[in-house]
């Protein structure tokens, strides 16, 4: 798999076209807003959403954890959409979620559809530091590193007399704020004001997600 | 005219209102009159100004005063549009009102109060006019079949515009709906002359069906507009004539100038303004502006208040505007029917020609003007194709059936097949799209607890609708209509309406555009609501919609080629059109009637091929991607293509050879799901199947997104759907739409079928002048959404990566 390297607070990232982030020095990998459950959760208001995210999003997870074998998985937030989500997560993971947990320590923070669920063999946090960084699903007041997740970043592209909005990593000098690597789940403007309030809008490093390939712009 | 002393309506309850305006009955008026009293089901063909909407009402007007103070609704009549609606009670109410007649009438739409909708379903009036959406949420309600039991008649006007969409599969379904509450309930359709009659009536009548017709012996009088400057090689914006087309508008009382897409009109109208130098009193009318801004607009042509109207198809349908003296049609026709339908907005008087003249935009547009004009002299309509009713209006349907009640589904499923669009519904179809209104119908059952609705115990083959509320989710979503989304304009406080999120997304702040004939400058977006100012800029964008493309009709096209085949008429016309065939037949061929022309040339470092199919812009555009498909399978290298309602180019890094051994059937057989794949055209047409299934809901006004994430998109539920249940029955519901509508399905694979025994292939050494309009047109680029997605994002990049290299070295 290509990947987009990035630099930020002096480290080396990778970032991959699955939305997921590799911290290579600790042996890292890093998700966010999976929002897992999303479609019973609809389903519950009589929308009825192709019920497969659940599946879909566990196998993407176990091809990452597969491939790169990391140490720790971290997620930042949002791994649930809300408490009915265990019951799909029972339903579908039948490559066994827990086989992974041997192997790879699962830090799960808690993000603001998930802050109250528990699930065997996760341990979970508000926020997670690690040396200068600090993992946490939404930003607060640090003069640390932050990487965070909950706002679902999208860039929208004008090129060429031609408009895409494509879904991005995106950081500043401190606040990095990851794609969503749910399957059911939208996106939000770079430039809206909810992420223009956490990031500023000037000297931004936004790397648009491709088909097989994350791009810097 | 002769009264036949044996006329039955001499005595008919309007004879004397119609006596005291010296107006006598028309022969189809006493033809329908009989047949329908004698229990048939009628479809009436007639001209507007023959009193078409008078003839549906005859007899239940008859058997109302018979009844003497029916009580409860007895006649239906269905409208396709609000506006005519409320215009048909204008009209009735003159008669019933001057002969006291003791008959009551309202309407209902969706701009009635709902006190006054309460008051109706309370005390129903004897005539009620509605529209197919309305008549579909009555349908929904719990007690429909006591407030329909004792309907006699309904009445469809129109409709020859409800025979091949999903607003005619709704209306369908409804009328059947009826005919189960009263089975004596009559049908009676009017329309507009058709070609194909007898669809009409299979669409529509059941019992003993009967045709009544009524043909104007006075034919319009339709010029091509004469000028002394050159038609252009291509383009749709008439700027040439511009001048020629003011005249033309200074000698008649009232002029309505018909344009092909709301861009056009918004151009037209600016451009005549700048040389109004007679300040006339011009205006304009789409789809897009506030509906104010319009009503004023209609409001001053009935009265006559304005000097000409710029107009869509928005103008097309409705109200009478009698005093309109002309119209202008400005670019191509593109069909028979329509230019009638267009030409007879002026004068409705039926014994005075309607007077139209026809302004080409480029010189195809002129062979398709003299085309159309010979074809209505010899009154060669366009067909109107009946199609298969789509899955998603029957989903819809279920849903407003468990509203009204529980419902045995054998029963539903025989009533919905006597609908015509559905005669060939099949059983586990239509068992798919229960399961679908049940919990999404997926294979994987984990929706069992969420059910909408749900089989009943004791017997498995009633369904019943979870919980009430459920109702207030289809009313929400009723209909077919599914609008782009769309952004509010605003100059200060003011709204002017309406504009494609699309178009603003590519705008930046200061960039400036055309709407409701202002040059407006963009300032910002907050909410939906786009903020704009005057400009005194004059050079503007022009809002492009993505909707209104109408693609070339088989009837005219047929007779596009005759008419380019006849030499002998080319001196007939103006000098530079009769060049331009004679040098093409001299370097290359004017095909024949059934002959396709395929042309190759070098040109820069390319090769190009060019094929005059014909075959409207739809079967074109798909016709260029199966090519370009199998350009790629020979190794020719193809970097594009470009379509239009004529021809298609391709143009090759190599030289296409094989061109005949690709071209036949095969390639369509071969290339057409994976066209289908990616174009995005069955994603787009998932989302109005999505939305009119009920799966998810509409986005209405007031409950957009509002600055949050995006809940989910319907994209997203496709890829997902796609990927796990190929088999889903919304998909397969899609790919049907998309083969019957977007893609001219049939209309290629019939030209296919036939083309490798037509072709004749000419190699050239350069561009011919046939080829030169199409030519013209590459600079759109044709590339799939994927594919165009990865190379914005390449080639931005790559355009970066070039800067930052140059900055370094300096």
């Amino acid at each position: 798999m290509y990947y987009q390297l990035i630099n930020f607070g002096n480290e080396e990232f990778h970032a991959y076209p699955n939305k997921s982030l590799y911290w290579k020095r600790l042996n890292t990998l890093i998700i966010s807003d999976l929002h897992i459950g999303k479609s019973i959760s609809y389903a519950k208001n009589k929308q009825f959403l192709p019920p497969y995210d659940t599946k879909e999003i566990l196998n993407k997870i176990f091809v990452s954890l597969d491939k790169i074998k990391p140490s720790n998985l971290i997620i930042v937030g949002d791994f649930l959409h809300d408490a009915f989500s265990t019951l799909s997560i029972k339903d579908q993971d039948n490559r066994n979620l827990s086989q992974y947990t041997k192997n790879t320590d699962f830090i799960w923070i808690k993000g603001n559809h998930d802050k109250n669920i528990q699930i065997e063999g996760f341990k979970n946090f508000t926020n997670y530091k690690i040396e200068k960084f600090l993992f946490t699903h939404i930003p607060i007041e640090t003069s640390l590193f932050q990487i965070c997740g909950h706002y679902h970043p999208k860039v929208k592209i004008v090129h060429r007399g031609k408009t895409i909005f494509k879904t991005s990593f995106v950081h500043n000098e401190k606040i990095f704020i990851l794609p969503s690597f749910g399957i059911l789940t939208g996106g939000l403007d770079i430039n809206s004001k909810e992420i223009s309030d956490v990031l500023g809008k000037k000297n931004l490093n936004i790397y648009p997600v491709g088909q097989d390939k994350v791009y810097k712009l | 005219m002769n009264i036949n002393k044996s006329n039955p309506l001499l005595l008919h309850p309007l004879n004397k209102w119609m006596k005291k305006k010296k107006w006598s009955w028309f022969p189809h008026q006493i033809e329908t009159f009989r047949h329908v009293r004698t229990g048939s089901d009628v479809v009436v063909f007639a001209p507007t100004g023959a009193g078409k909407t008078l003839t549906g009402f005859i007899n239940p007007i008859d058997d109302l005063i018979k009844l003497k103070k029916f009580k409860g609704l007895h006649t239906l009549y269905i409208s396709p549009l609000k506006s005519l609606a409320n215009d048909i009670v204008r009209n009735l109410e003159k008669p019933i009102k001057e002969l006291d007649l003791h008959i009551s009438f309202q309407v209902r739409t969706g701009d009635t109060t709902p006190y006054k909708k309460q008051k109706q379903k309370q005390k129903p009036p004897n005539i009620l006019i509605t529209t197919p959406e309305s008549l579909a949420l009555l349908n929904s309600y719990e007690n429909a079949k006591e407030f329909f039991h004792n309907l006699k008649y309904i009445i469809i006007d129109e409709i020859h515009t409800f025979l091949d969409n999903k607003r005619a599969d709704l209306l369908s379904l409804n009328i059947e709906r009826l005919q189960t509450f009263s089975p004596n309930l009559q049908r009676i359709g009017l329309s507009a002359t058709l070609k194909n009659k007898q669809d009409a009536k299979k669409w529509l009548c059941r019992k003993k069906p009967k045709i009544v017709s009524y043909e104007n012996s006075v034919l319009p009088k339709i010029n091509i507009l004469e000028s002394k400057k050159r038609i252009p090689w291509s383009g749709h914006m008439a700027t040439y004539s511009i001048n020629e087309i003011y005249k033309e508008i200074m000698k008649s009382k009232l002029t309505i100038i018909f344009v092909n897409t709301r861009a056009q009109a918004e151009y037209m109208f600016k451009n005549l303004w700048l040389i109004n130098k007679k300040k006339l009193k011009i205006a304009v009318h789409h789809g897009s502006l506030e509906k104010n801004l319009r009503l004023k607009v209609e409001n001053n042509l009935s009265k006559g208040l304005v000097d000409c109207v710029v107009a869509t198809s928005s103008l097309e349908l409705g109200l009478d505007y009698g005093d309109v003296e002309k119209i202008i049609q400005v670019g191509a026709p593109k069909g028979i029917n329509r230019l009638l339908q267009r030409v007879g907005r002026s004068n409705h008087n039926l014994n005075t020609p309607s007077k139209a003249i026809l302004v080409p935009t480029n010189r195809f547009e002129f062979i398709e003007a003299k085309a159309a004009i010979e074809e209505i002299k010899k009154n060669n309509l366009d067909k109107i194709d009946l199609k298969e009713g789509s899955f998603d209006v029957v989903a819809q349907h279920i849903f407003a059936t468990a509203c009204a009640g529980q419902f045995d589904i054998d029963d539903l499923y025989k009533e919905i097949i006597k609908a015509y669009p559905y005669k060939k519904l099949k059983l586990n179809d239509f068992k798919q799209l229960i399961n679908l209104i049940q919990d999404g119908g997926y294979v994987l059952k984990n929706y069992d607890q969420f059910k909408r609705i749900f089989q009943l115990r004791e017997n498995k083959n009633i369904y019943k609708l979870v919980h009430k509320r459920e109702t207030q989710k289809y009313r929400m979503n009723v209909g077919t209509i599914i609008e782009n989304p769309m952004l509010k304009i605003k100059l200060g406080t003011k709204t002017l309406g309406n504009i494609e999120e699309v178009f603003i997304q590519n705008l930046s702040q200061g960039d400036s555009f055309i709407f409701a004939g202002q040059v407006l400058e963009f300032q910002s977006m907050k909410n939906n609501l786009v903020q704009v100012k005057r400009s005194k800029s004059l050079i503007s964008k022009i809002p492009s919609y993505s909707g209104g493309r109408m693609p070339l009709s088989t009837n005219l096209a047929n007779s596009v080629r005759a008419l380019l085949a006849k030499s002998n008429m080319w001196d007939l016309y103006p000098e530079q059109i009769t060049e331009w065939l004679k040098r093409q037949k001299n370097i290359s061929k004017i095909p024949k009637k059934d002959e396709y022309l395929v042309e190759q040339f070098p040109r820069k470092k390319n090769f190009y091929t060019v094929v005059y199919t014909f075959a409207g812009w739809h079967a074109n555009q798909t016709l260029g991607f199966l090519l370009l498909r199998g350009f790629k399978e020979f190794n020719y290298k193809p970097l594009g293509f470009v379509a239009n309602d004529y021809a298609i180019v391709l143009w090759s890094l190599k030289e296409a050879k094989e061109i005949k051994t690709i071209l036949n059937l095969g390639l369509l057989d071969k290339h057409l799901d994976n066209y289908l794949e990616e174009t995005s055209i069955v994603k787009r047409l998932f989302r109005d199947n999505a939305i009119i299934s009920c799966l998810i809901e509409r986005r209405l006004p007031g409950m957009e997104k509002t600055g949050k994430q995006v809940l989910f998109s319907s994209d997203l539920i496709y890829t997902v759907l796609k990927k796990n249940e190929p088999d889903h029955i919304l998909l397969k519901s899609s790919y049907k739409d998309a083969k019957k509508n977007m893609i001219d399905y049939e209309r290629l694979r019939e030209i296919l079928k036939k083309i490798d025994k037509k072709i004749i292939l000419k190699k050239l050494t350069s561009i011919s002048p046939l080829a030169v309009p199409i030519i013209l047109e590459i600079n759109r680029e044709n590339l799939s959404k994927k594919e165009t997605d990865e190379y914005i994002l390449e080639d931005l990049e790559n355009e970066i990566l070039k800067e930052a290299n140059v900055l370094s070295i300096n």
